[in-house]
């Protein structure tokens, strides 16, 4: 039984080496994940912690996405899911991904991550978009010859 | 609509195959394959399999001779434990005499399991401490010292004085 | 007709597929043979029905009758055939009834291959199989119907994400599938070995060569996702640790431990019952990956939309299928009893054991970071996650051990190696490791984690190169062959041996082209025609990218701007690359999508993104006014390696999995001992041309004397 017991003191070795590195990994990367009213809130309670790195979530303001062609700059502004008066201004020096649509056929969903400058400004260094409601939808049925059959709205 | 009547179609075919063996009492087959491995030939192998490894490793000089010799024993012992098995329960199935050696053939396990047989039954004992070794050793498995070298040994004991 | 067929097929294959299911379950358990008969011709006949139903789907699309709903949401008049085709497997319906037909068309294909094997245990894993099955076929019946109709029928359909329109939708998703379901038979046997008793190895034998084939694919699938991402994306990236990246791994991981572990099993009839848990754990984590997709539980680009019902639905199987399985594990553990002990902790074993940990270790932490969102947001209220940062900080380290223990385990040996001879067997290897390590220091490799790879990688591969020389030397010498022949010889007489060292190989290519990424390099700029952009490769070149401009073309249901560029390398002119922004009209409202530039070479890739342009490009102005644009170029050194090791590996899997040289002869029965394996599906220990006796008996007379 004495080899059973190494055994088990190598899994105990190997279980505490990953769980070290783990909580070490856990502690030194993870971020908040926020909205904007909630970045906003804790940007004005304690400024100093924004300049770690925060993950934000939020809707794309249509027809607020600036881009040109004379630096790879984007910038765009993000509302709060909850309360559209709370913006977020976003600065983004890389490419965007190919689902970012801010012609606000769709609602689009931008998870990004970058930190929160003294500015006002959300600096960010990674952006997805998420188009929910996209690509699964009914149709609207065909509308009847005659004009009586008002059955009410589309459905988007 | 015009599914309707392939569906039903496809319906009774697949009932009627399904049912097919219940109305009719065919049966599959729940019994051993004869040519299938029973359990101890299959350690039989697993423990030829070892057997060659060990080889290997000794050749590639993983192995030190003494481990190598005594692992050799050990897991050779393993192997005729299994065949004697593997005897046993064709006796348990009334199949008299069956014999190891296949004529002439230096492929196929029969072969291999006499010349294993052989060597391990008609092995050498050690005069230090009474271990038996395999035919060819030239060393105790057990207590290492230096074992007489057998005369008219057919195997290529090479060098052989 | 055909798609309405299908409906009628996918409602036939339910109530067969339970009947089956308890037929089998009855039928094992009386020892009515008529009864197990049924239950396996249930099977061929949900598959037959399940092939149906997916030909059906395929009709329909292929039909453009977008009066199903199905249809309608995936597919347009004026999508190319290929995509119409994999719209099969483009949705969460059509999706579910794939994985049924992949399982079905896997069950009966271990029914087939056991039809004369295994006659004790196949009932309950028909039973098993065909449980799963239902459960499947219930799902597209009841919760996600791909039969389901409008009512009406629209002109056109809403199209397919342009970003799915690329070859990759054909490829990669069916061999994920493939990956995942394969997986279901090894389980079922381990259900059936438990349920029956029979405990034995020859269980493992008979899922072993399933488990790698399942491996096969569900690494080909990886690579295959990882080759997309970097190809369609367009960030230069091939793995972003997004949750169901995570969750197409973590299979993968166990599964890997598994391959391993089963070898301590064979030859020493140690960890059954780890073996067991492995087994299980493996096929848990496809219905955990599973889960994890399509409930959406936890934000991903992948995953299909939030699902309650279905996340419900998953996780009770997930808990199902663990509880029973558990049950029967406890219930049998007193036959699952090691047939002997670890005899020194420095032997194979013992590297084969520690690689399992830490394997395991990695999928814990995988899980963990996974669901970290889920977990913090359940036990405090706000949300934290963690990211590719977290990821990478857990797995490099242990990554780099895994890469160690490659290569020391070929070289310790089974049960017990002589710490003397590991000195002498490591001496070269080491010494490899140091002078890589001191070449690469002193030529400015400084990254830690990077040069750790490349000594880590070069002892590996020294180990393994060593290893196929001596055995080919040593074969040569004893059957007296020349080396090519010998080494030939050497690897089809055990595939699995020398098959698992090639995947290693692979494996080792791969890491290095992992590492590669601490060397990246990236320029963004804007440009005007004429103007050129430099670039460093770390290698030492220096890039020169000069735009040549911007063109527009229309092709049907797209819009394409294409801006062109030649390169220069250190001053000579190598060719041309180019970079595009399409914008795809079949999709309402259109969408734009980037085609970025990759140029490889053996050791980088020279990869050029066209980032923002002007919108009257895209709307088909050439007015020079326009042709201003910004670009990003990226140098990704050593990610080709990537994608040759993934070839590697394939190989070395592919030669693992070959059947044997050669079916042995069935011996006569009188006589003898009918001793020779069936050989199919019966791997590893059969005596044809594994174990063979001119192997044996040459080598026990050469090392006489």
């Amino acid at each position: 039984m004495g080899r059973d017991r190494r055994f088990f003191a190598g899994l105990v070795g190997v279980a505490a080496v990953v769980t070290y590195l783990i909580y070490t990994g856990v502690s030194d990367t993870m971020v908040y994940y926020l909205t904007p009213s909630e970045l906003l809130a804790r940007a004005a309670a304690s400024p100093e912690t924004m300049e770690q790195g925060v993950k934000v979530s939020g809707m794309l303001v249509p027809g607020s996405h600036v881009h040109s062609t004379e630096e790879l700059l984007h910038t765009f502004a993000v509302e709060d899911p909850n309360d559209a008066s709370v913006l977020l201004n976003v600065e983004f020096r890389h490419p965007l991904p190919d689902t970012f649509d801010d012609s606000g056929e769709l609602e689009v969903e931008v998870v990004m991550q970058g930190r929160y400058l003294a500015g006002g400004v959300f600096q960010a260094t990674e952006v997805l978009t998420k188009c929910g409601s996209r690509y699964e939808a009914m149709p609207e049925p065909p509308q009847p010859a005659n004009a009586e059959a008002g059955d009410g709205g589309m459905i988007g | 609509m015009s599914a309707i009547i392939p569906g039903v179609l496809l319906a009774l075919a697949a009932v009627f195959l399904v049912l097919h063996p219940i109305l009719t009492g065919r049966e599959a087959s729940m019994e051993w394959d004869k040519e299938e491995l029973t359990e101890a030939q299959h350690r039989r192998n697993v423990a030829l399999l070892a057997l060659r490894d060990v080889e290997y490793d000794f050749h590639a000089g993983k192995l030190d001779e003494r481990d190598y010799r005594a692992m050799k024993q050990e897991i050779s012992s393993e192997a005729l434990d299994a065949i004697d098995e593997e005897e046993a329960e064709w006796h348990a199935r009334g199949v008299e005499g069956v014999e190891l050696a296949v004529p002439g053939a230096s492929e196929g396990l029969e072969a291999e399991i006499a010349a294993l047989r052989a060597s391990i039954r008609e092995g050498i004992v050690c005069p230090q401490c009474g271990h038996p070794n395999p035919r060819g050793s030239r060393f105790c498995g057990d207590c290492g010292s230096a074992l007489p070298a057998r005369t008219g040994a057919t195997e290529s004991v090479a060098g052989g004085s | 007709m055909i798609p309405a067929l299908g409906e009628v097929a996918l409602w036939i294959a339910l109530p067969i597929s339970i009947w089956g299911c308890v037929l089998a379950f009855l039928g094992g358990r009386w020892s009515r043979g008529d009864l197990v008969l049924s239950g396996e011709r249930s099977t061929f006949a949900v598959t037959a029905l399940l092939s149906i139903a997916a030909l059906g789907v395929v009709v329909a699309f292929m039909g453009d009758q977008f009066q199903y709903w199905y249809v309608y949401n995936y597919s347009s008049t004026n999508l190319h055939p290929y995509y119409k085709f994999s719209g099969l497997w483009a949705g969460q319906r059509g999706s579910l009834l794939f994985w049924g037909l992949n399982l079905s068309l896997f069950s009966s294909l271990a029914l087939w291959m056991n039809r004369s094997r295994n006659r004790d245990l196949m009932p309950y894993v028909n039973g098993v199989l065909l449980a799963f099955l239902a459960f499947f076929i219930s799902i597209s019946l009841f919760v996600t119907p791909p039969f389901e109709q409008l009512g009406f029928t629209p002109t056109d359909g809403r199209g397919l994400n342009p970003q799915l329109q690329n070859y990759w939708m054909t490829i990669h998703p069916p061999t994920m599938y493939l990956g995942f379901t394969s997986f279901t038979v090894p389980f079922a046997f381990a259900m059936s070995a438990l349920m029956v008793g029979r405990l034995d190895a020859r269980w493992i034998q008979a899922t072993r060569k399933w488990i790698l084939t399942s491996w096969f694919f569900l690494s080909l699938a990886v690579i295959f996702g990882m080759r997309w991402a970097y190809e369609e994306l367009g960030w230069g990236g091939y793995w972003f640790w997004d949750p169901v990246e995570n969750a197409s791994l973590l299979p993968w991981l166990v599964a890997t431990a598994f391959l391993h572990s089963v070898m301590i099993q064979e030859s020493t009839g140690m960890l059954k019952v780890w073996n067991m848990g492995l087994v299980v754990l493996t096929f848990l984590m496809t219905i955990f990956a599973t889960f994890l997709t399509r409930s959406g539980l936890i934000e991903s680009v992948h995953s299909f939309a939030q699902n309650l019902t279905i996340a419900w639905i998953f996780l009770g199987c997930l808990g199902v299928t663990g509880g029973v399985a558990l049950v029967l594990i406890i219930w049998r553990l007193p036959l699952l009893s090691s047939d002997r002990q670890f005899e020194s902790m420095l032997s194979r074993e013992s590297a084969f054991l520690l690689n399992n940990l830490v394997l395991l270790g990695v999928a814990f932490a995988v899980t963990w970071g996974t669901l970290f969102p889920l977990i913090t947001e359940g036990l405090t209220g706000s949300k934290v996650s963690v990211g590719p940062p977290f990821f990478n900080q857990v797995n490099i380290p242990i990554g780099l051990i895994l890469l160690a223990l490659m290569g020391i385990g070929p070289v310790i040996a089974w049960r017990r190696a002589s710490p003397r001879n590991l000195r002498r067997n490591f001496l070269f290897p080491c010494a490899v490791f140091l002078g890589i390590l001191t070449i690469l220091f002193s030529v400015g490799v400084r990254h830690f984690y990077a040069l750790l790879t490349f000594s880590l990688g070069a002892f590996v591969l020294t180990v393994i190169v060593v290893e196929f020389w001596k055995g080919t030397r040593a074969r040569a010498r004893i059957e007296e062959e020349n080396s090519f022949t010998a080494f030939v010889h050497l690897i089809r007489r055990n595939r699995r041996r020398w098959g698992g060292y090639i995947v290693h190989v692979g494996v080792v290519i791969m890491f290095m082209g992992f590492a590669g990424t601490a060397y990246d390099r990236e320029v963004r700029q804007s440009m005007v025609p004429g103007e050129t952009l430099t670039i460093q490769s770390p290698f030492g070149y220096e890039y020169a990218l000069t735009y040549q401009g911007l063109s527009t073309t229309l092709v049907p249901s797209m819009r394409q701007a294409i801006a062109l560029f030649t390169v220069q390398k250190d001053g000579v002119d190598i060719g041309s690359i180019t970079t595009e922004r399409q914008l795809v009209l079949a999709v309402n409202p259109p969408q734009p999508i980037s085609q970025v530039g990759v140029r490889s070479t053996l050791v980088e890739d020279l990869y050029l993104i066209l980032a923002t342009v002007d919108d009257a490009v895209l709307l088909g102005s050439n007015d020079p006014q326009f042709q201003r644009a910004t670009f990003q170029v990226l140098v990704n050194p050593l990610v080709p390696w990537i994608w040759y090791g993934g070839l590697i590996l394939a190989t070395g899997a592919l030669i693992g999995l070959w059947p044997g040289a050669g079916a042995p002869t069935r011996s006569a029965r009188m006589g003898s001992r009918g001793g020779a394996s069936t050989g199919t599906g019966a791997p590893g220990v059969g005596p044809n041309g594994e174990a063979s006796s001119t192997d044996l008996s040459t080598s026990v007379s050469a090392t006489v004397g």
